[in-house]
């Protein structure tokens, strides 16, 4: 599997230029930690591990936080805990998923609102976009992630969920970390989204206007993200309903692997990454404005990630690679 | 000069309050206090009468003293007594007490609530604010009888808006001269917690509440405001910090030994407390520092030192 195997292909819109150019760069990145002829499972050394773990603390080590005097940020972040994550999301992003990250120059300074595509059953997503900020972005961000309701009922979830900077996606809790100065992400497909069927992979279902509403009303710049390749990584045959409901979970997939091998079956496929950052939106309009008006601007935000998505589809040659 | 009658003078809290309004206000208020036990060694400015806020006698107070604020800290939090006298001083003392106040002319109520009144939900956001609906009934039941004491204060509000009625809802109080419902709870040798969970706590100090206290009454503060001291930290962190060991069990295993400690007698709290070792009820204090200008003045670290003693 050759890293370098050829240069994104030109798009034809200039932002997309830069985009592409930008990815050239963060190509050649990981190709230089690859020895020619050395077989891929020697790469996996302690020396690697503790490259990354030095990696990781010095692109954390420069992200402001506000942390008390135990080392927990207002909202139970605690970057010891993030720090020990993200040894685990790297290996997976660079070895596993071979993350390609385009346009991360669009990430900017200050409160921003990430929308982005969501699937795949678990929301290693939403992991792959936050290794991305913390690694590749200029300056590096935390994101914040906003949970889906049933997470914080879960023994252990819940407590790693917030150790890592997540929090209960309430509207009171995105407002107050957009307040300070936060990068948020929310995924307004939500469970319909991440539990989608292989069938509607890459097919946007209906947006929650929620996300909208917060910007308007916190006048926060939304940043769309596609992350091509998540669709594919556990391919949802069915989508139980009654079990789910019987157990009180939002959804019971049924993947090839899942629930037949077990917990192990939720081990998703090497899929490729490629996430496309797009250029900030600043939309601005009254928040309480009527669901039309919202829905337009919901729509333009779904628009650019469905093109974006399109358009990573159509230009891979392969699932994989 | 101000007249202020605490309730629930001889107890930790108020004691402090009391002192507080006769050491920082260079003599601008006068201090009377009722308790159903006496307070022995208090400082002779303090009047103090012996009475029970359900007796007749306290009115007697009322009509003797015409305050000009009445603090009420009079309040049942232990579950020692049956639930009907929780309710009975709680509840129905406290409507009474707002009833005589407008009868005899008291301009300023300040109602002591807690930030338990939330209730510990799993949807619950970090800094709720005092919009957000007084849940706790819904898991923890015991203590229904604190949020419908606030909830006929707010009621009271409305309807006497000549009275500077105000609410407090501290978050979990510590201190040297505190027994705090949270304090039972995290100052033993070993603390029961939930495997898996381990919610954030905000703290105050004792000192900083009775500073909050006064500040209430020397700004006419009127609605209810959720009072918050520097942060928070999650249970476990609070519990080492406090020099305690957590003893995490199975939900429901600790469920069920709760059950039937606190039938027992032996264990101070009902398993509905459970939720509040699970979830977080955190608050969003910036309405009161805005209204009144109170910033805690103690740490985290300086709560957790003291609590100690």
């Amino acid at each position: 599997m050759a890293k370098q195997r050829k240069p994104p292909r030109r798009r034809k819109a200039p932002a997309a230029e830069k985009i592409a150019s930008k990815a050239e760069r963060s190509l050649a990145k990981p190709a230089k930690k690859q020895s020619e002829g050395a077989s891929w499972i020697d790469r996996f050394t302690p020396e690697l591990i503790r490259e990354i773990e030095e990696e990781v603390a010095e692109r954390l080590a420069r992200i402001p936080t506000q942390l008390n005097e135990f080392g927990y940020d207002p909202w139970g972040l605690d970057i010891k805990s993030i720090q020990s994550a993200m040894t685990f999301s790297v290996l997976l992003y660079r070895y596993y998923f071979r993350v390609e990250v385009f346009g991360i120059d669009n990430v900017p300074r200050g409160k921003v609102l990430l929308i982005a595509n969501h699937a795949g059953q678990i929301a290693l997503d939403a992991a792959m976009i936050g290794v991305a900020t913390v690694l590749e972005a200029e300056p590096p961000r935390i994101i914040r992630g906003m949970g889906e309701y049933w997470l914080p009922t879960l023994p252990f979830v819940n407590e790693a969920m917030v150790r890592t900077g997540s929090v209960v996606g309430t509207p009171k809790n995105c407002r107050d970390l957009l307040a300070g100065n936060e990068a948020v992400i929310a995924f307004p497909e939500g469970v319909r989204g991440m539990n989608k069927l292989f069938s509607e992979r890459y097919k946007l279902q209906h947006f929650g206007y929620g996300f909208m509403r917060l910007a308007l009303s916190t006048d926060t710049p939304i940043l769309p993200i596609a992350v091509v390749g998540s669709e594919e990584q556990a391919p949802g045959l069915a989508n139980l309903a009654s079990i789910a409901r019987l157990l009180g979970m939002p959804a019971f997939p049924i993947t090839p692997t899942f629930p037949l091998l077990g917990p192990l079956g939720l081990l998703p496929l090497p899929v490729k990454y490629r996430i496309y950052f797009g250029e900030p939106i600043h939309f601005r309009g009254d928040s309480d404005d009527e669901d039309a008006a919202i829905r337009k601007k919901v729509l333009r935000v779904k628009r650019v990630i469905q093109k974006a998505l399109n358009r990573g589809v159509a230009q891979r040659d392969s699932i994989f690679f | 000069m101000t007249r202020v009658l605490i309730t629930g003078i001889a107890g930790g809290q108020g004691q402090l309050v009391a002192q507080h309004l006769l050491t920082t206000g260079n003599g601008k208020y006068r201090v009377y206090g009722v308790d159903r036990k006496p307070w022995p060694g208090r400082p002779r400015e303090i009047h103090m009468t012996v009475a029970d806020v359900r007796q007749r006698k306290f009115e007697d107070v009322i009509r003797q003293v015409k305050p000009d604020a009445i603090l009420h800290l009079a309040s049942v939090r232990h579950f020692r007594v049956h639930p009907a006298v929780r309710h009975e001083v709680n509840v129905v003392g406290t409507k009474k007490l707002i009833e005589f106040a407008v009868e005899h002319g008291v301009g300023q109520i300040i109602i002591n609530s807690s930030s338990y009144v939330y209730g510990a939900l799993p949807d619950n956001p970090y800094y709720m604010d005092e919009a957000f609906p007084l849940s706790v009934s819904r898991t923890y039941p015991e203590i229904r009888d604190l949020a419908e004491m606030d909830m006929v204060a707010t009621a009271s509000s409305w309807r006497h808006p000549d009275i500077a009625i105000a609410i407090l809802r501290p978050v979990n109080v510590l201190g040297p001269h505190l027994r705090s419902a949270i304090g039972k709870y995290l100052q033993r040798e070993y603390v029961p917690t939930v495997i898996g969970f381990n919610p954030m706590l905000q703290f105050i100090h004792e000192d900083d509440l009775a500073r909050a206290m006064v500040l209430t009454i020397a700004k006419r503060a009127r609605g209810a405001f959720n009072v918050v001291g520097p942060g928070a930290v999650p249970l476990h962190a609070a519990i080492r910090e406090l020099g305690s060991t957590a003893v995490p069990l199975p939900e429901f295993a600790l469920r069920t030994t709760v059950r039937t400690f606190f039938r027992w007698g032996l264990y101070p709290f009902p398993p509905g407390a459970i939720d509040f070792a699970k979830y977080p009820c955190t608050l969003d204090g910036s309405n009161f520092a805005e209204t009144t200008g109170f910033e805690p003045r103690y740490s985290l670290a300086d709560i957790f030192a003291d609590a100690h003693r």
